[in-house]
This record gives structure tokens, sequence and C-alpha cells, in this order.
């Protein structure tokens, strides 16, 4: 090492000179619970059951691909049929959220868009049973994701970018977002 | 030789000195990267004997993959080495696109090698940050993880999830860029190489840096080989070996970039070929970001590439959706993926990362195995630390960038 450099330390000179410039720039540091990063758009967060606005039920036809295609197998399906109109209703809908790996398969291969993973990521239990999510329960994550979502909303897996679009289920081609 | 029981209980002062002085480091000391622990025999402050004790993070995830379909054991490889995991899921893409016999779209195979190189940079910057923090650097630390938010922020706004991707699909990827992601990477790209000139300045002539990591770990070339030692830690000892190179997958063949090697093998070498990784990665990222231009609107997943809802062959509906009756069309029984073997390697920013999988045509891999650079790098760690001081063990752990979650698996 240069003899002059190791007597005058110019390189911890030069170090220090880094970090007190860096002391006059803006900090990047958030203050998490006072303020907030903003979600970026598709976030892979807390489950819901989408709300059809006509009809003011789930989405969900009970075809059971999610459960199928779920890695985790977190996710249970009960189907009956409906005695009066004769169709297929979703009687049981539940998610065990603890052991869900949010990979966005269930949303991805839903053919009605019905499951998503909303955007909301702050919540916790102090019990199992508070991350069992039943069909209710999901359904109002829903609601409660909407009523706090300011942008309008439009989940990436409703209509995958850059999908050609005879590999997708028709409700999927004409997705709209809400 | 297994340790006995009286090894464990020794008094400290017995007069007899013959026994070696035993330390176990690990597997809850932080510099140790996670759960590794290493069963030190010491005569002083020197190492006499090293043994690495692994499988503290072992979840079985090679036997697990073996009852899911190959789609949903893609998941499983986001979890191997969970720093760049969208490295592990190319290469695990890759390997099973092999076995189909699939071709990639281009923009699919230029957008996975953007990710695969944020994944690069993003892996190199926490090893800078936690080879550094454990040296003694703390600024480094703190401006490293400062940058690595920035990537993982551009994956959050990829892909939706910020460590365990899932972004690659077999045939493709899973979603397209949207144009402010590519704007957002052009800015990265642009500012990146000046926060390099930054860490650099803080460490590269600093003399307590220099005194923890030259002529620290020396791994001669024909050494290296022998040990199994594959990417950055290789290249330190100066075998130019690179399986982007040698074996392009994805888009590296479309891509110009320099392989760096370093000279004496040493802990600052391999400082050097990582530091020096990082700006190639960037111009990777660069190139690929201004190629994606030319295939603007072209599909990110390939033809005949198979849905995720995998089926098995017995009750096979068709692979490829039917345009007009939807997905669930009950044909006839078709093997999704044929049988076969095949092995396929990448370069994960940790080494050479290969996938070892066996076919049996039942829509189930029979078997997944995971060659882990980690692993290897570990077992060379007695070889290392041979007649070093214990502090350098730490510099040596971190030198190799070993992640036990791809160790153990």
């Amino acid at each position: 090492m240069n003899p002059i450099r190791t007597i005058f330390l110019t390189e911890i000179g030069k170090g220090l000179w880094l970090t007190l410039r860096k002391m006059f720039s803006r900090p990047v540091t958030v203050q998490y619970p006072e303020e907030r990063k903003p979600v970026a758009p598709g976030f892979r967060g807390r489950h819901a059951l989408v709300r059809d606005p006509e009809t003011g039920r789930e989405r969900c036809i009970g075809c059971l691909r999610c459960a199928k295609v779920c890695p985790s197998r977190c996710i249970y399906i009960e189907t009956e049929r409906d005695p009066e109109t004769k169709r297929m209703v979703v009687k049981r809908y539940e998610v065990e959220v603890l052991r869900c790996v949010f990979c966005g398969y269930c949303e991805e291969v839903c053919p009605v868009n019905a499951i998503v993973l909303t955007e909301f990521y702050e919540y916790v239990g102090y019990r199992r049973e508070d991350l069992y999510f039943d069909k209710e329960r999901l359904l109002a994550n829903w609601d409660e994701f909407l009523t706090t979502q300011k942008r309008p909303y439009f989940n990436p897996y409703w209509k995958p970018r850059g999908v050609p679009e005879k590999m997708l289920p028709a409700p999927k081609r004409k997705a709209e977002g809400v | 030789m297994a340790p006995t029981l009286e090894l464990y209980t020794r008094k400290i002062g017995h007069p007899e000195w013959e026994e070696p002085f035993v330390v176990n480091m690990g597997p809850q000391h932080p510099s140790t990267h996670g759960v590794l622990r290493l069963y030190l025999e010491l005569d002083g402050e020197t190492v006499v004997r090293c043994d690495p004790r692994i499988g503290y993070l072992h979840r079985g995830l090679e036997k697990l993959s073996e009852n899911m379909t190959y789609t949903q054991a893609m998941v499983l490889t986001d979890r191997l080495d969970y720093i760049s995991s969208a490295a592990n899921n190319t290469g695990y893409c890759l390997a099973v696109e092999k076995l189909l016999g699939l071709e990639v779209p281009r923009r699919a195979r230029l957008l996975r090698t953007i990710v695969c190189e944020m994944a690069r940079i993003s892996s190199h910057l926490l090893w800078l940050a936690t080879h550094a923090l454990d040296i003694g650097a703390m600024t480094v630390f703190l401006y490293c993880f400062r940058d690595r938010e920035w990537l993982l922020d551009i994956y959050e706004k990829i892909c939706g999830a910020r460590l365990t991707v899932s972004y690659p699909r077999i045939g493709g990827v899973r979603l397209d860029f949207t144009s402010e992601i590519i704007d957002e990477l052009y800015q990265f790209t642009e500012e990146f190489p000046t926060r390099i000139t930054d860490y650099e300045t803080l460490i590269d002539v600093n003399r307590i840096w220099l005194r923890r990591t030259k002529g620290i770990a020396v791994v001669p070339p024909e050494k290296a080989l022998n040990m199994g030692l594959t990417g950055p830690s290789l290249r330190g000892s100066g075998v130019p070996y690179d399986v982007r190179k040698f074996r392009p997958y994805d888009a590296y063949d479309e891509v110009e970039f320099e392989v760096p090697v370093g000279k004496n093998g040493d802990t600052y070498d391999r400082y050097r070929v990582r530091m020096e990784e990082m700006r190639q990665a960037n111009r990777i990222i660069r190139q690929c970001l201004d190629k994606l231009a030319q295939t603007e609107g072209e599909p990110v997943v390939a033809e005949g590439a198979p849905d995720l809802l995998m089926p098995e062959k017995k009750k096979a509906p068709r692979a490829v959706p039917h345009p007009k009756k939807g997905f669930m069309v009950k044909g006839e029984e078709v093997p999704v993926v044929p049988e076969g073997e095949v092995y396929v390697s990448i370069e994960a920013p940790k080494g050479e990362l290969g996938y070892y999988i066996v076919s049996d045509g039942s829509g189930k891999p029979w078997r997944v195995r995971v060659r882990a650079p980690s692993f290897v790098h570990i077992s060379a760690i007695p070889e290392m630390v041979k007649g070093h001081m214990v502090a350098d063990i730490i510099a040596v752990i971190g030198t190799l960038d070993v992640v036990l979650g791809e160790c153990d698996r």
C-alpha cells in the first residue's frame, strides 16, 4: 500500500465522506405504523371471495379447480344442488390461511374470477381459528377490501397479461375491473 | 469420527492436553447464515478440524414434490434458495420444458432472463450486506438493503410477491411486464452502477476489509475444481466456468456479458468477482429491456404449454385447453409429461444449480433431485478453514455464500 495513503487514512476518509454526504440526502426509511408504502397492484395478500354485485352472492360456481391446483391443499369446498333453482351452489368454501403459500394459482385457474388474493396484508390472529376463513368471512374480506381500496381494482390474474386469449376461458377473456 | 459424550463433557483445564478443545458453532450463531452448525476442534484459536452438521432446515422438498403435479412442485423451488427464488423457478421450468420438448417464446425468455439477473443482483446484495456485516462493516449492510428493497419492490410489481415469486411457469412466464415496470427497471439499471461504486468506496481499499479478506481461505484452481465449487466461488480462483456461457439457456446467447475471474482465489478475489458480476447482471438486464421492445405484444406462454391444472394420466383432460369447449375436456388418456429423465443446470447466483427429474409419465415427477450449490460449498468449508482462526470461519462462510434452505432442502 502507498505509504502516504497509509499514514493519512485516505480510504477511511473517503468512506466517511460518503456517509457524511448521505446524512444530508433524503432518508429512505419508512416509519411503518405511521406511514405505509403503497402496495403494488396485484399484490398477493389476504384471500377473498368476490361478491357478485347483481346477486349479492359469491361468484364461485364450485368447480373445485382452485382446490385441485393448490400446492398446499388449503382450500376445502363442498357443493350442493339448490332444490328450488336446481343449480349447484357452494355450501362450504374454507381457506386455511396458515397453510397457504400465496402462489396465486387459485386466482389464475379460477374460470369465473371468484377467488382473489387481495392487496390487504395486515391481518393477524391470536388463535388458529382467526386465520381459518369460511365463506362468510371470505365474502366479508372482499367487502372490507373494497371499502378500503382507493383506486379501481383489477387483479392481474383475472386476465393474465401476455397470455393469448384462446388459452383463457370465456369469462376471463371479458373480465372487468371493480 | 463421531464425537463421543466424553468430548462434550471434558473439563476445561484438564491436565492432559492431547484432547482437542471442542466448540459448537451454530446452529443459532447469527453469522452462519441460517442454521448451519459447525463442530470445531480448536488448538488455541486455530481450527484443527471442522465438521459441518447440516439438516436443521430439512423440509423434504424433494420428497414432497413426488406427490405433487409438475406445476405445483414449482412452488416448492421458491423455498430452496429463498433469496433468489426466480432463478430456482427458471431452472425447474427449463427442466420440465426439456422433458416436454417445449419451445418457449422469445419474449418469455427475455423476461425470465431479466428476472434471473434481478435475482442475481438481489442475492449478491444480500451476500455483500451480510458478509460485510459479519466482518464488521455496518454501513454497507444498510446501503445494500436499501437497494435490495428497490429490487423487491419491482418484483412486487411484476408478480405480486417479493420473495417467493413463482413468476415463471412451465412454457413461459405467468404475467407480462407492464410499461411502468420497464420504465422503473430502466431507472434502476441507470442508477445501480453508481450504487456499486458507493459500496466500493466504502470497502474496496479499506484496510480492515483487506486484512480480513486478503489471503484468507485461498483455493487454488485445481483444488476448487476438485472440491466441486461452482459459481463465483470457483471463478474467484480463476476458472472461467459459467453455465450461461457454456450451455446458454433462455436469452443468454443473445446478450453480451463478460465472465469476471479472480487471480489468487482468496476471499478478496471472490468479493471482487461478485461485485463485477453485479455490474454484468445490470448490463444484461439493460440489453434484455432493449430487446423487449422488439417483441412487444407477443405471447409469453408457449403454444402447447400445459395448463396449471396438470392432469394425471388416468383421467386426463387434454393437456392444451380446448379453444371451444373450455378447460375440462375429458379426452383420451394422454400422459402430460412423457416418460424420461432429464438433467438441466443453470447458473444460479450461488453456483451451478441442477435439476434432475425422472418422469414415469404419470403427471407427477417420479423423482426430483436438486444439485444445490450450497450443499457442495458447505462440504468445502472444512478444507478451507483448516489452519485459520475462528474469526476467519465467519469470513469463509460469508465468501462461499451458503444458504441453508437450499443445502438441507
